[in-house]
């Protein structure tokens, strides 16, 4: 990795919808080894954030980096360290769980040998082995909850980019979600969340960012963004909400 | 644009291909039970009573290479248009987009499905002519040549179908309102020499005309036009075609918003 201090950096990013600037102007930077909350109301620009620096929107000014890679000039060396757990489900219908893990493993370089292995360690580690042979459509919600995680995590990325990972969930499934989030980020990974979970993002992360309109209002480590307050009253302070 | 990522673009190779086997009651077998239905009862039941003004050569030897390269033609595009619409549509193309693949290989990966799909529905189209009547291949490595110029041509073609579809109605438009009407004109079924002067002129405009000719010549050594211009509208359009996919890739057009 070329800077192996700062694992994502945005700098002047702006992003138009027609005549709708969803993002203007971001700036912030998450260093390697955060847990970083990244938080706003609907339609502030959360995901659109998480769609520009994974690569899947486009973006009208600024430039975004991971680990000094530029997304968009060097988007293949960018892409092997981020893993995506989307907000929605989007597997393909034709393949088993555990084919659809092996193949997107595959997809990033690791052969088929290593990446069933792989697909198993995390299938068991979700709860999902008894399902192994099963179409998505066979799953629960909770359980393509878990398997989206299983597959943001199959090419063993730098950093986790959740898009509200709890939506929906138990709380058993939670829980365990948080542990092994927990888990990942003492082992050194970087996780760039993103929820409507206030207890959530107290109870787990390191640095909060609040996005309001496309424009960051808030950022910082969690003791300096809460100053004593709760996470709610922040965020509703800092967004107008009431 | 080297292959950097092989394993990627094997795996992303392998699950299109696979995909099609998958659904061979689908995808494989309609094509070839249809052309065996043509070369009966066009080929076998009617041909001897056709005056296609062509000696040395049956009508059912005239029309296998025609039906060979139309379902060529039209398996290669399906494959890549359905594949990466579906794709599309369910959304579960990011799993292609957030990995490390390059625009190229993305491209690439999804070209082996539609010519590997294309080359199994030649080659049965081929083999259910021979119980009719045994065709020799007359140019085995130019077939072979024309074979991979036509699949990659459609197959990509395909990629722009789905990019440019919004809904399963305008997946087909391009197949059923361009792409078949050009290849039937092409000389599917008759020689170019048998349409009015005029439309016979207009043919020479008509790029299908000379992908069929180009496989007819390999198989039976028979031709209506330049070889030369034959290979040369086949690699001209490869190239573009493989072009624009790589490009619309690049963009992300309808990919990206």
């Amino acid at each position: 990795m070329r800077n192996s201090d700062i694992a994502v950096s945005i700098k002047n990013l702006t992003k138009f919808y027609g005549d709708l600037k969803a993002l203007d102007n971001v700036n912030f930077e998450v260093k390697r080894g955060d847990f970083f909350a990244f938080l706003g109301p609907n339609g502030a620009g959360k995901t659109t954030t998480i769609n520009i620096l994974t690569g899947l929107s486009n973006y009208n000014a600024g430039e975004v980096r991971v680990f000094g890679y530029n997304t968009t000039i060097e988007y293949q060396q960018t892409r092997r360290l981020l893993g995506l757990c989307a907000q929605e489900f989007n597997f393909d219908p034709f393949l088993t769980i555990h084919q659809l893990l092996v193949y997107q493993a595959g997809y990033f370089g690791i052969t088929p040998g290593s990446a069933s292995k792989r697909a198993d360690e995390l299938l068991a580690r979700f709860q999902l082995t008894e399902k192994r042979n099963c179409k998505h459509r066979a799953l629960s919600g909770g359980m393509k909850k878990r398997l989206l995680l299983c597959r943001a995590l199959i090419h063993d990325p730098e950093v986790l980019i959740l898009d509200e990972p709890t939506a929906g969930c138990d709380l058993e499934l939670k829980y365990l979600i948080w542990d092994y989030l927990a888990q990942l980020n003492n082992e050194g990974k970087t996780i760039f969340l993103t929820t409507h979970n206030m207890e959530e993002a107290e109870k787990l992360c390191k640095t909060i960012g609040i996005i309001n309109q496309g424009r960051i209002v808030r950022i910082g480590e969690k003791r300096a963004v809460l100053q004593d307050k709760s996470l709610e009253d922040v965020f509703l302070e800092v967004t107008g909400g009431e | 644009m080297l292959i950097t990522n092989p394993v990627g673009v094997l795996s992303l190779s392998k699950r299109e291909i696979l995909r099609f086997i998958s659904l061979a009651n689908q995808t494989v077998f309609p094509p070839i039970v249809s052309s065996t239905l043509f070369m009966y009862i066009f080929g076998v039941a009617l041909g001897s009573r056709i005056d296609f003004g062509l000696s040395g050569i049956t009508y059912l030897g005239f029309i296998v290479p025609g039906l060979m390269t139309m379902h060529l033609i039209s398996s290669s595009y399906e494959n890549t248009s359905s594949s990466l619409f579906i794709a599309r549509w369910h959304n579960h193309i990011q799993e292609v987009l957030l990995s490390p693949l390059s625009y190229f290989e993305m491209v690439l990966g999804l070209l082996a499905g539609g010519v590997a799909r294309g080359v199994v529905v030649l080659l049965g189209v081929y083999v259910s002519s021979l119980i009719f009547t045994p065709i020799p291949i007359a140019h085995p490595f130019i077939l072979t040549y024309f074979i991979l110029m036509i699949a990659m041509i459609f197959s990509c073609a395909g990629m722009l179908g789905a990019l440019w579809a919004e809904d399963f109605g305008m997946l087909s438009v391009w197949n059923v309102y361009l792409i078949i009407p050009l290849v039937l004109l092409g000389g599917v079924f008759h020689p170019i020499d048998m349409l009015p002067e005029p439309v016979q002129v207009l043919s020479q405009f008509n790029p299908m005309f000379y992908l069929v000719q180009g496989i007819r010549f390999s198989v039976t050594g028979m031709i209506q036009t330049s070889l030369v211009s034959c290979i040369l509208v086949a690699l001209i359009m490869a190239l573009f075609s493989f072009y624009m996919a790589v490009y619309l890739f690049k963009i992300g057009y309808k990919l990206r918003v």
